[in-house]
């Protein structure tokens, strides 16, 4: 709910039946996915801000087994698992939606600015650019460029948008290419509108929904991507906790301390499920498969 | 790429414009595309490479031999036009750590990134096409169920998680494969290397089988197979030429294109599992700055895909009538 509206004002109570019907709307993969996701992202806020212990804190023995004290146990230096696997959280889902939303929207925009253009040569130049850009393996050009620029959140941040943008002009194109003779951009094209406002407020809303669908996925990969590079020892670095560093530090106790890692990797793996359940919910309730 | 060359009689003309032909004209354009990007790479940091690399202390000199090292001295077009000029030639130029030539370095490393990726693929094969039939035919019962729930969680998973699980399981809790490391020499080189493989699986296989399933279901709708029917075609003949084969080239052509995640994976998967592959050196390259070898491992990587996603295509035309190269 919006802070400032309450709830049984008329549009507190409109807001509350949209929502209802909104999840009614929903099936039952879209629902779970929801569901996960609303668990990881309370959890994630509610946990470092209740517990006493801070992340960063030395709070008990090193390696300790879960207990009733430590949910989780402690990790190598006797920090406390729980706090740190949620804080975790925060920072990954922050930076993965950071790091989808700037290539949407360059992506977009790009895809559409060159769908709707007439120029043969400019389409020819247009496809081996993107095919190009695209034919790197993802991990492999991230780490080019983190390389480069730097092995930091930075980087890791400026390797994404750089590499994934192609991806959304791709679709942004093929979209823009069946929509630039639409009646209703014609009819934009008769009352005069220019052309950069005819793409921006009556083009782009219009890909821009299959972009959001996609960007569900991307998502995933960008999270995994973030966690691979910090795994890495490329990307957020010790003592930040990160699910990927986490992984990394823990697998050294792998043989005897396995929950170092179980943990980390059991949240990584349950939100790019939620995620997927969301995507794969949506994807069949558009497609008209669900209810 | 079909302007027509005047004098060229119409037969290579013909040629000319035969779909593989365009499609390899294609490849190569993106090749050189590749290329633009690799040189590129480099100019993405951020001040100048030679001080970067030798610290405010360094002489004059010895900037100057770095900058050369680099390739970056000069002005921008005649550092392109060596840059690609030496790239034809084979030469990849030097890594700044060990001072041994890029392109030897990789051919060192090469062949067990390639032992990784082809028994993935075999193991992949193996692996998702029974899995993909036997969800297609059973897709109403308990086993479709569970094959869609298993294929969601087992997608999500990261690699690096996934893998850490399988050596937790196979390596920590029943002796079946070594925690880490490697030792060349076929088949003595498996033991190592079929964990790893199934760890990219775990991705790989759910992914496509799932293709393979949709694919079939959607090819028993066909004319064709009711045809095949009503003419008492039966048995391996019948699955093979009127089900599976049809059905196939979505799944090779989706092969081509996970092509680059399989590679992309391998990189972390080598770290987890301490294989001397070509993603251990380059972690380390990137770890080291060895901004060269950086570049040349980035830029055969791509040209790795760009020849396996074409060569998917060609398969994939022999397999179905319906995909042949347009």
């Amino acid at each position: 709910m919006t802070p400032g509206i309450a709830a049984d004002s008329p549009v507190g109570r409109l807001r509350q039946v949209e929502l209802r019907r909104h999840w009614r709307q929903l099936n039952a993969e879209s629902r779970w996915g929801v569901v996960i996701l609303a668990v990881i992202l309370v959890l994630s806020v509610s946990v470092p801000l209740l517990s006493p212990n801070d992340p960063y804190g030395f709070v008990d023995q090193p390696l300790q087994p879960p207990s009733a004290a430590f949910l989780f146990g402690t990790d190598h230096l006797g920090r406390d698992l729980l706090v740190r696997v949620f804080a975790a959280a925060r920072l990954d889902i922050a930076l993965a939606i950071l790091g989808v939303s700037v290539p949407i929207v360059i992506g977009t925009f790009i895809g559409t600015l060159a769908g709707t253009t007439r120029n043969r040569v400019a389409e020819t130049v247009w496809d081996g650019l993107v095919n190009a850009l695209t034919a790197f393996p993802e991990i492999i050009l991230v780490l080019g460029i983190v390389a480069m620029v730097g092995a930091d959140i930075r980087g890791l941040l400026i390797a994404i948008w750089i590499s994934r943008w192609a991806q959304y002009a791709r679709i942004a194109r093929a979209k823009s290419l069946a929509l630039r003779d639409a009646e209703f951009v014609q009819a934009a094209q008769v009352l005069g509108y220019s052309q950069l406002r005819i793409l921006v407020r009556h083009i782009m809303p219009n890909v821009f929904s299959e972009a959001l669908a996609y960007a569900l996925s991307d998502f995933i990969f960008i999270i995994v991507i973030i966690g691979g590079l910090s795994f890495l020892g490329l990307g957020v670095t010790p003592p930040t906790p990160e699910w990927g560093a986490m992984l990394a530090e823990g697998r050294l106790y792998l043989r005897t301390e396995p929950w170092l890692i179980l943990f980390p990797g059991f949240f990584l793996s349950l939100t790019a499920i939620g995620v997927a359940l969301l995507a794969r919910g949506l994807e069949r309730i558009s497609k008209g498969e669900d209810e | 790429m079909t302007s027509s060359p005047g004098g060229i009689d119409a037969r290579a003309l013909r040629l000319l414009r035969h779909p593989v032909l365009r499609r390899l004209a294609q490849a190569f354009f993106v090749a050189f595309l590749l290329m633009v990007f690799a040189f590129l790479l480099i100019r993405l940091i951020p001040g100048d490479p030679a001080m970067i690399l030798l610290g405010d202390e360094a002489t004059e000199e010895d900037v100057i031999a770095y900058r050369k090292l680099l390739g970056i001295d000069g002005s921008i077009p005649s550092q392109f036009g060596r840059y690609v000029s030496n790239l034809v030639r084979g030469d990849f130029g030097v890594s700044i750590r060990s001072r041994e030539p890029v392109l030897s370095i990789v051919g060192k490393r090469l062949p067990v990134s390639l032992w990784l990726t082809v028994t993935t693929i075999v193991m992949t094969i193996g692996l998702a096409l029974p899995l993909g039939v036997a969800a297609a035919l059973y897709r109403r019962t308990w086993f479709g169920h569970a094959f869609q729930i298993g294929a969601s969680v087992l997608v999500a998973t990261p690699v690096f998680f996934s893998g850490l699980l399988l050596i937790l399981l196979f390596a920590v809790q029943v002796n079946l494969a070594p925690i880490a490391g490697y030792h060349a020499g076929f088949p003595a080189n498996l033991y190592y290397l079929w964990l790893p493989a199934l760890t990219i699986n775990c991705v790989l296989v759910p992914v496509l089988s799932r293709i393979l399933q949709s694919s079939i279901v959607e090819t028993s709708s066909e004319e064709f197979v009711e045809a095949a029917i009503i003419r008492g075609t039966q048995g391996w003949r019948f699955y093979w030429r009127y089900l599976l084969r049809p059905s196939l080239a979505p799944t090779i052509a989706a092969l081509g294109y996970f092509a680059a995640t399989v590679v992309s994976y391998a990189v972390i998967i080598e770290i987890i599992f301490n294989l001397p592959g070509l993603g251990m050196t380059l972690v380390d390259a990137v770890r080291n700055r060895d901004y060269p070898l950086v570049q040349g491992i980035v830029f055969l990587s791509g040209l790795l895909v760009v020849g396996l996603t074409f060569m998917a295509d060609l398969v994939n035309g022999w397999l179905d009538p319906r995909a042949k190269i347009r």
